[in-house]
């Protein structure tokens, strides 16, 4: 069975039609990822109106080709500039750019490539792996579960989007509020439409994802007058001959780094909101505490750039993962996927995998494919990107706004869309300027829907509340809820508060309630494991009388001296 | 006079929205069919939003006076720091207005070419470059959706039978 999948999958992605269009995907993500100002998911956003007239296949073959070129590409301004194509490869940039100025860029650029492979082929064998899975244990969820789900996915976006909790939280409200805007998909009534006709159907995704993202973005790139009037770049890049056989020497004698980066970035992307700007830093970090020499760190080393780029790869993986098994999109960029399978009449969800096993598997292996083809497109886009960097960033906004309406008008060849494509445009914009994060408005958008439908589901099977707190996934999901929203304030105050001491052994008692209550015996094996290991690190550190451990000061000038 | 902070503005404004969008939740039609009114869902957000708005509101007024800021400058100094902004919102929303006549292939060169101008160079020489880019590329994505993608695009009152 899963054999035939794979066989019928295959056909439909090595069409010459497909791979060709995946050749184009990849090509336009790396150009895309190495423009600064540009994001992965403005790339893959701008892709959307592209995949209207292909198959459901095609069309996500063509948006996984520019996602998994849009994370490589992000790499070759880091190195060649220090000005990190996307938040993606910011961490890129503390070694790959001093390797590239010590005369190295050809090696600093295959590492950077290589690990991409290497990290994009692990989160790809992973997805592959535990999506089925996952998918099996999504099976058990209820409506109460999912909209318990949503609302965690919802709250860790905002306290992972920036320091301001608050506004993160009150863009992922106005999210939802913007989605119930129209007729109600589950009882057909029209709402907030404020006496004008065009509201009654609501916002399309598109336009919104557009203004939101591209449309907003693009404003703030070209805000600086001096700044927009000059190319991209120095007019110094050039484009390198990169050292693929060193490289991947060297990525591969690494492989520890490489393949716990690689997992840092799979369970990061799994997280809901947690995308790879958060994934590639956090792998950077660790890899320099387990290094024995971390003071290299930053000076231009191969351990440095082997992590973050493995890791951000390897992180949509585990998106994928979230969005394959449970029609959660694990991030921003797979929540525009959400909307491209949506256009299709997809609707992911735990039976997505064996409703729909040629497009899963398709996209299996797409994912797969995208990294040989990333590879093999490196050098070419090199010398586009270079070309491309002496262009000045105002004339890019121009022609893509331009894009942004044509491709727009397309979804549905109605006018009310480019209105509101600049009315979200607009509110883009003005939420960016006053500092509220994006990422949580889009998930909101998104998920405002299948949080109203099961929460609509839930209330039609029982009307009550009691069951979101009595279903172990919902509570279980409601506790991560809780708890990431108390995250900022534990990491703003960890080792200065005293309070900061109770949150972790919280987290593992609170969370070891709901485990206890699942099926079968490794989940309450597991919860009964952390019940322990919180109750007992409680009872530790109030048996120390709460005592805070500070990181040793540096030694101060007279100790020096 | 003590002046307004920007997050007191925003944490009002969004409690304006709240009030506006409850009132108007009113308004939804009640069915008899549904087991959850279709004004739940949306109630239940502007709670939490009005909520989230009054938090906003007080975290903005318990922080202390910033030193004076160039914030003050006043609304010249607004108006130019958001100039090119400004401009790509005014010759996108003049593009909308005028798209039903102009079509989106006149409409859209033009917008493009009024916009490099607008917020680029303005010398003799730019101004052909940016005619150029604007038809060029224009051109060229209406060609790919129209005849590569089959997309009917708006032609335009003022073109149509050409």
């Amino acid at each position: 069975m899963i054999f035939d999948n794979i066989l019928a999958a295959s056909g439909a992605i090595f069409e010459i039609g497909t791979i060709a269009l995946m050749f184009l995907g990849v090509t336009a993500g790396l150009i895309a990822g190495a423009i600064p100002g540009f994001t992965i998911a403005m790339a893959v956003v701008l892709t959307l109106p592209f995949t209207f007239g292909m198959t459901a296949v095609q069309g996500v073959a063509t948006m996984i080709g520019v996602l998994v070129g849009g994370l490589s590409g992000g790499l070759m301004a880091g190195m060649l500039t220090g000005i990190p194509g996307t938040p993606s490869s910011v961490a890129t940039t503390f070694d790959g750019f001093p390797m590239a100025r010590k005369g190295r860029p050809g090696l600093a650029l295959g590492l950077g490539v290589w690990s991409s492979f290497f990290g994009g082929i692990i989160g790809a064998i992973v997805l592959v792996t535990l999506a089925p899975q996952l998918a099996r244990v999504g099976l058990e969820f209820g409506p109460w579960d999912y909209f318990a789900l949503v609302m965690f996915a919802l709250t860790i976006t905002a306290s992972l989007a920036g320091d301001n909790l608050l506004k993160g939280l009150i863009a992922g409200a106005l999210g939802l509020l913007a989605a119930t805007i129209g007729e109600d998909e589950v009882n057909g009534v029209a709402r907030f439409t404020f006496g004008a006709d065009a509201f009654e159907q609501g916002f399309a995704f598109l336009p919104v994802l557009v203004g939101l993202f591209a449309f907003s973005q693009l404003l703030s790139d070209v805000k600086d007058r001096d700044k927009a009037l000059e190319p991209l770049m120095a007019r110094g890049t050039k484009a390198v001959r990169v050292e693929h056989r060193r490289a991947i020497v060297e990525v591969l004698k690494r492989w520890t780094t490489l393949l716990r980066s690689a997992l840092i970035g799979v369970f990061t992307g799994i997280l809901p909101g947690a995308g790879s700007s958060v994934s590639n830093i956090l792998a950077y970090d660790q890899a320099k505490k387990a290094s024995k020499t971390p003071e290299d760190f930053g000076s231009g080393i191969p351990d440095g750039i082997v992590a973050p780029e493995s890791s951000n790869n390897a992180t949509e993986g585990g998106a994928l993962i979230m969005l394959m098994a449970l029609g959660i999109p694990g991030d921003v960029i797979t929540a525009v996927m959400l909307g491209a399978l949506l256009i299709h009449d997809v609707i992911p969800s735990p039976s997505f995998i064996s409703d729909e096993p040629v497009l899963a598997y398709s996209i299996f292996i797409a994912f797969f494919l995208a990294h040989f083809i990333m590879v093999t497109m490196q050098a070419v886009c090199l010398r586009a990107f270079v070309l491309i960097t002496r262009v000045p960033m105002y004339v890019l906004a121009a022609i893509i706004l331009a894009y942004c309406a044509i491709g727009v008008f397309a979804l549905n060849n109605v006018e009310f869309d480019l209105w509101t494509l600049f009315i979200f445009g607009v509110i883009g914009y003005l939420l960016r300027s006053l500092g509220f994060p994006l990422a949580p408005m889009i998930l909101g958008v998104v998920l405002g829907n299948i949080a109203e439908l099961n929460l609509n589901r839930a209330w039609s099977i029982e009307p009550s509340l009691t069951p979101f707190l009595t279903r172990p996934w919902s509570l279980l999901f409601f506790t991560f809820a809780l708890f990431s929203a108390a995250f900022p304030w534990y990491q703003k105050h960890r080792r200065e508060m005293k309070w900061t001491l109770v949150y972790l052994p919280l987290f593992c008692i609170a969370v070891s309630g709901p485990l206890a209550l699942m099926d079968g015996w490794v989940r309450p094996v597991l919860g009964a494991g952390l019940l322990v290991f919180g109750t007992v690190t409680l009872v530790r550190r109030a048996r120390a009388g709460w005592r805070i451990e500070r990181p040793p000061a540096p030694p101060s000038r007279s100790e020096e001296t | 006079m003590r002046s307004i902070r920007r997050d007191t503005l925003v944490a009002l404004g969004l409690l304006l929205i709240c009030g506006t969008f409850f009132a108007a939740s009113f308004d939804i039609r009640e069915t008899s069919y549904a087991s959850l009114g279709s004004e739940v869902w949306p109630r239940v957000i502007l709670a939490v939003l009005f909520v989230l708005s009054l938090a906003l509101l007080a975290q903005s007024l318990r922080v202390k006076d910033a030193p004076a800021q160039a914030e003050h400058a006043g609304l010249g100094a607004w108006f130019a720091a958001y100039r090119n902004p400004l401009w790509c919102y005014l010759l996108f929303g003049l593009y909308l207005l005028t798209l039903p006549y102009l079509g989106m292939l006149a409409g859209g060169a033009l917008f493009v070419f009024a916009t490099l101008t607008a917020i680029g160079r303005r010398d003799l020489r730019a101004l052909a470059i940016n005619a150029v880019i604007g038809i060029g590329m224009v051109g060229f994505m209406w060609t790919v959706f129209r005849y590569g993608l089959n997309v009917i695009l708006p032609e335009g009152e003022l073109f149509y039978g050409w």
